[in-house]
């Protein structure tokens, strides 16, 4: 079986390399004095790899072959210490370039992570975690390849070359054209290559991509693979994407083996050019002996630059196509219409790394902030996908302190309307106010620190119940322990060998649904926020909890501005109002008694759902 | 494939020997310069045909087994159980997935390609070298002890350090798939900034070990390429002499050079291979972590295979802990097939832990279960599981289409079966509204439809499976309790022989059981029917109640 959808990560368009790598070179900027001294070094390592083969002519044709010994100690000394020279400044040159990689590595996946936690629900509703894990690990990693390689020794390489081609010519016009005759076949396959490649690495990353995608999902619904005994499925589908993702390296690897075949041959027959020319030459007495040996050494460094530049084109190539894969992510910002045009995190908010603590809140003015009044939702319409409008001509007026109870079938928009007040999609039309002003014109942070939403799903990070519920902040964490009272969650976290500070595991397992349901209860409580967002979750806890769950919420909901998808009857008796909402639309407004009246939506629901 | 590309490779210098030869005097030589000069030429084209193949195959051989190494790695992990995966996290198993294994591939990969290269030409130069003259052989070879040497001690600090950096990889990792998964909590409560920051510090701490690596490995590929510079410097100072005083000719001496100049290549790359080696060495001890692991729950050396199942539990004496202490403490049970039990109980009680357990997601031992008359341990596992359809309290969906996620049941379903499934669960009506019908993509996890959609769904593909026991642990508790007592009231039918096993915390769900547990603290409080339970006004009585007296309230 072949599943189609999620797994599919599209190939990145092609994009040009001289706009991706000015891209990158700003990543470079805040190192540039580290590149300024790996590229000084370059000359100077440069200089005593080509002053090697010069002592070894001087010492043939001055020494050896003259037969004067003297002199020779020298010569050797010298060649020792240029050795040496050229060992530590190329550990240095190394040094440098891997700390200034690491570093732009880093910057490059906090960046990518920042702005991946930018992006709208809806983009995270069609993308599947292990793509987005892919690129902010795999994709980063292989730039950093491209570091390990040395893509500033790349210009020293190519300092070499550029000074071995200068003492070839100096030394012999006519033998070194006839040697570089063998540079116009090899800037040919390079050229050839270089598309292929790309197609090829583009495809390689798309499909780890995928695979690894699969593989989260996998992990993740292990219980539900084994328990439906579905692993042959399971392994037949991870098979074709694994058999993909190798098939798709077979043909870059091809590539490299041929390149860096064309450059060992032509590497030799420049060698036998030189013999074939030279040759004549020095029967001619045109060319010394000593300077046919060192031309050919040359001729061996020549290649050795040009030999590494074709090892690391392979790696270039795939690092190229990470890049676009990262800026590509980078990119992504608006699908028109649905993902918030968040200020980026507007002035005063800035992400820098020692997170803000939040002002203490009071119930009066919030640190600062003045109690919203007012929040109207004017003629919104909303759909998830173009034109299926989940919400149709929506209005809502809600006051300061009141409590709105949202009710209608399951699908009607309920939870829809919640998701749009915290602006986790945009609206399509219309609007939504408070006080006032549009929320789209309110920093996305501000707006949400007045909002706390209790999911109707709740979800634990790895940690500690303590973390869990704090999440880290001081103030909530100074209120934990009344938060989890206050929900009953103090019941079983004080039987809990380590209490508060009992591990919790990766999303929770070692917690049964309604303790991590408690936990997350608490959690809203401890943040204490001005507007409360509740989708009601209707069971999950037993009755006690419930009752406590009840409670603490009365007390939490009293004076609070609330928004609750209710499901429970005693929810919906202590509304301020209640909101039906039916296929998108506002069908009744009033409190139950006005509703009950009417004898309309309201009561039918009433009469269907919660009367025996 | 690799000697045939070396051999061509060893000639060359050999016809370079014997054409500085016949330069040096043209008439002794049998051939002149120019015919040397394009027998190298020949020599080289041939060796870069036999070179793409010799690499290529190889290289793809590192793919191949990169790949075979992948799905033994998935096949593992598809065995193994809860109690493995609960104590690990995803983006670690990831890392291990990717990072670890590309270490391993480049190990094999280029690793090999390059070992046997480098005997390869290690062992044809020196024998060449030994035949033009030993004396300055054994000189040249002089400094490559000392490279051992240092090898042997970096090598050690490497693989340590190797093994930190993954590990430091695989947190980041995991760090960031939970941040992600999160969406919807670090949005509410606007854990953007700390959670950037703690990411921030795992990064940091992976960059420190990484520059750690990097300062070891940046001593090896110098110094190798100064041992092979040695080794010339001997050569040009020894040799040298020879040549002055006649005991070598000049054109041994620039071949001799020449086999010289091969060598540095090679012992460059052997450093580089030492720090695949030892990076491949530590992945591959993170790789074998997975492949090695152990599932607890296997099938019997025994199974016993029975005809037919018809579905009758018995539960003996059941004791269990995930962590030694025990969260269910002594349970016996005896549920006859066909008979629906209902199960009820305070959060934390191990409803849940009970059910799971009777499908052996967890290790049970021997002698505490029984599925018609056999313990579960010794029944294969396959078709313990295929006799039981289970609807988890989390509705795991996959991110494939409604259709499929409901077929997911039972392979082979066909469309009507799966949409018979979704009529029975009360799912239908929601699908004929979704624009693409049964093919829509539901999103990861199912995250595109709401609880009691997901809910729907996952009870739909239980009752697909048409198991002889139906477990249901809080399968309806994102809808109503009405609409839940409609949609299970509804299933009356489809249960008929089945035997039924119930958890929720609503009464009303309970009403059509034969017999109802309340658990708490792990232990049977009570069990009997409805009625029973009320007569013996206890705990059960005592939340019917409360329940019933919620409900009075609110109508008022």
């Amino acid at each position: 079986m072949h599943f189609g959808g999620i797994y599919e990560d599209e190939i990145v368009g092609k994009a040009y390399d001289r706009k991706l790598l000015r891209r990158f070179l700003g990543y470079l900027a805040p190192y540039r004095r580290l590149a300024v001294a790996s590229l000084l070094l370059l000359p100077l390592i440069a200089a005593a790899k080509l002053a090697q083969p010069w002592l070894i002519k001087i010492a043939i044709d001055g020494h050896i072959v003259s037969g004067k010994m003297e002199g020779l100690p020298l010569l050797a000394f010298w060649y020792f210490s240029l050795i040496l020279a050229d060992g530590f400044l190329t550990y240095l040159e190394i040094y440098l370039l891997q700390l200034m990689g690491q570093k732009v590595m880093f910057d490059m996946r906090t960046g990518l992570f920042a702005h991946i936690q930018r992006l709208s629900a809806s983009f995270f509703d069609r993308t599947p975690t292990g793509s987005l894990v892919t690129r902010v690990t795999s994709d980063v990693e292989a730039l950093g390849e491209m570091f390990t390689a040395g893509i500033i020794s790349i210009v020293g390489d190519i300092l070499v070359l550029v000074g071995i081609v200068s003492i070839m010519l100096w030394m012999n016009l006519k033998l070194s054209l006839v040697t570089f005759t063998v540079l116009p076949v090899l800037i040919y396959f390079v050229f050839a290559f270089r598309n292929r490649m790309r197609t090829s690495f583009r495809e390689v990353r798309a499909r780890l991509s995928n695979m690894n995608s699969f593989l989260a999902e996998s992990i993740g619904g292990m219980a539900v693979i084994q328990l439906f005994n579905r692993q042959e499925t399971e392994q037949r589908e991870f098979t074709r994407l694994n058999a993909s993702y190798r098939d798709a390296n077979l043909p870059v690897i091809t590539w490299d083996a041929a390149l860096f075949a064309a450059v060992e041959a032509l590497s030799s027959i420049a060698v036998g050019l030189i013999i074939w020319y030279g040759g004549g030459e020095i029967i001619s007495g045109t060319l010394t002996f000593g300077a046919l040996v060192a031309f050919i050494q040359y001729m061996e460094k020549f290649f050795s630059p040009i030999r590494d530049l074709s090892a690391k084109y392979s790696i270039m190539q795939g690092a190229m196509a990470a890049l676009e894969r990262i800026f590509g992510l980078m990119d992504t910002e608006a699908a028109p219409g649905k993902i918030p045009l968040n200020p980026p995190f507007s002035k005063g908010e800035a992400p820098n790394a020692n997170h803000t603590v939040l002002p203490p809140l009071t119930k009066g003015g919030r640190g600062g902030f003045s109690p919203i009044e007012t929040i109207a939702f004017r003629d919104v319409w909303f759909a998830y996908n173009s034109a299926d409008y989940v919400l149709k001509n929506f209005n809502l007026t809600i006051r300061k302190g009141e409590k709105i109870a949202l009710v209608g079938e399951t699908g009607g928009g309920k939870t829809t309307v919640t998701r749009l007040l915290s602006r986790f999609y945009e609206v399509d039309q219309g609007s939504i106010t408070m006080d006032g002003r549009d929320i789209r014109e309110m920093p996305l942070q501000s707006l949400r620190r007045r909002i706390g939403v209790i999911l109707q799903e709740p979800f634990l990070f790895s940690g500690t119940i303590a973390y869990n519920i704090s999440l880290g902040d001081v103030a909530a964490r100074s209120r934990m322990e009344q938060a989890a009272a206050m929900v009953g969650a103090d019941r079983f976290i004080m039987n809990l060998p380590q209490r508060f500070d009992e591990e919790v595991r990766e999303r929770g397992v070692n917690f049964s649904v309604g303790e991590r349901q408690l936990i997350s209860f608490a959690r809203a409580v401890a943040f204490d926020p001005e507007i409360l967002v509740l989708d009601e979750a209707t069971s999950s806890v037993d009755s006690a909890s419930e009752r406590l769950i009840q409670d603490g919420l009365k007390g939490l909901l009293t004076g609070r501005t609330s928004l609750v998808v209710a499901h429970r009857l005693s929810t919906i008796r202590d509304a301020d109002r209640i909101v039906v909402i039916h296929k998108g639309e506002k069908a009744e407004e009033g409190s139950h008694e006005e509703l009950m009246a009417v004898q309309g939506l309201y009561y039918r629901l009433y009469q269907l759902q919660f009367k025996d | 494939m690799l000697a045939a590309a070396n051999g061509i490779a060893l000639l060359i210098p050999w016809l370079l020997k014997l054409a500085v030869e016949s330069l040096e005097k043209p008439a002794a030589s049998a051939h002149a310069p120019g015919y040397y000069g394009l027998a190298i030429i020949a020599a080289a084209a041939a060796h870069g045909v036999v070179r793409i193949f010799s690499r290529t195959t190889l290289l793809h051989a590192g793919r191949r087994i990169e790949y075979r190494i992948r799905q033994d790695l998935y096949a593992r992990l598809i065995s193994l159980d809860l109690p493995y995966f609960s104590g690990e996290r995803t983006g670690d198993i990831l890392s291990r997935f990717s990072n670890d294994l590309t270490n391993v591939r480049m190990l094999v990969g280029f690793g090999i390609l390059n070992v046997v290269n480098t005997i390869i030409v290690y062992a044809s130069a020196l024998s060449l070298m030994g035949r033009i003259d030993p004396v300055l052989t054994m000189c040249a070879v002089i400094p490559y002890p000392l490279m051992i040497l240092l090898v042997k001690k970096v090598s050690r600090r490497i693989f340590h350090h190797s093994k930190r950096a993954q590990e430091e990889l695989a947190a980041l990792t995991s760090h960031a798939e939970e941040t992600f998964a999160a969406t919807a909590v670090v949005k509410a409560y606007r854990q953007e900034e700390s959670r950037l920051a703690s990411f921030n510090e795992l990064s940091g701490r992976y960059l420190a070990s990484s520059m750690r690596m990097t300062s070891l490995r940046g001593i090896v590929i110098p110094f190798m390429a100064s041992v092979a510079g040695l080794g010339m410097l001997i050569v040009l100072f020894v040799g040298g002499g020879r040549v002055i005083n006649g005991a070598m000719t000049l054109g041994d001496f620039v071949a001799f050079n020449s086999y010289l100049a091969m060598l540095i290549w090679p012992t460059v790359v052997l450093g580089w291979i030492l720090n695949l080696v030892q990076r491949g060495a530590a992945s591959m001890g993170r790789l074998n972590a997975v492949l090695d692991a152990k599932a607890t729950v296997v099938d019997s050396a025994s199974p016993i295979v029975p005809e037919d199942l018809c579905g009758e539990i018995e539960i003996r004496g059941l004791s269990f802990g995930y962590h030694g202490e025990p969260l269910l403490k002594n349970i016996s049970l005896r549920i006859k097939a066909g008979m629906r039990l209902g199960i009820v109980g305070p959060v934390g009680c191990g409803k849940t832990t009970l059910v799971r357990l009777l499908a052996r997601l967890y290790p049970v031992a021997d002698g505490m279960i029984f599925l018609d008359g056999t313990d579960i341990n010794h029944l294969p596992l396959k078709l313990l599981r295929n006799a039981i359809g289970f609807v988890p309290q989390e509705s795991f969906l996959f991110s494939r289409t409604i259709g499929e996620n409901i077929a997911y049941g039972r392979e082979g379903a066909t469309d009507e079966e799966v949409r018979e499934a979704a009529r029975m669960s009360r799912l239908d009506g929601d699908v004929c509204g979704f624009p693409s019908g049964y093919d829509t993509t539901v999103g990861e996890r199912g995250v595109t439809l709401s609880g009691g959609q997901k809910q729907r769904t996952a009870i739909a593909r239980a009752l697909l499976k048409d198991p002889a026991v139906l477990i249901m642990d809080d399968p309806l508790s994102a809808v109503d309790a009405r609409t839940e007592e409609e949609i299970l009231g509804g299933l009356a039918q489809y249960y008929g022989r089945r035997t039924v096993l119930l958890v929720s915390h609503r009464l009303s769900a309970l009403r059509g059981c034969d017999l109802i547990v309340i658990l708490d603290e792990g232990r049977i409080a009570e069990q009997g029917t409805h009625d029973e339970l009320l007569a013996l006004n206890g705990r059960y009585a005592a939340i019917h109640r409360e329940q019933n007296l919620r409900d009075e309230i609110e109508r008022l």
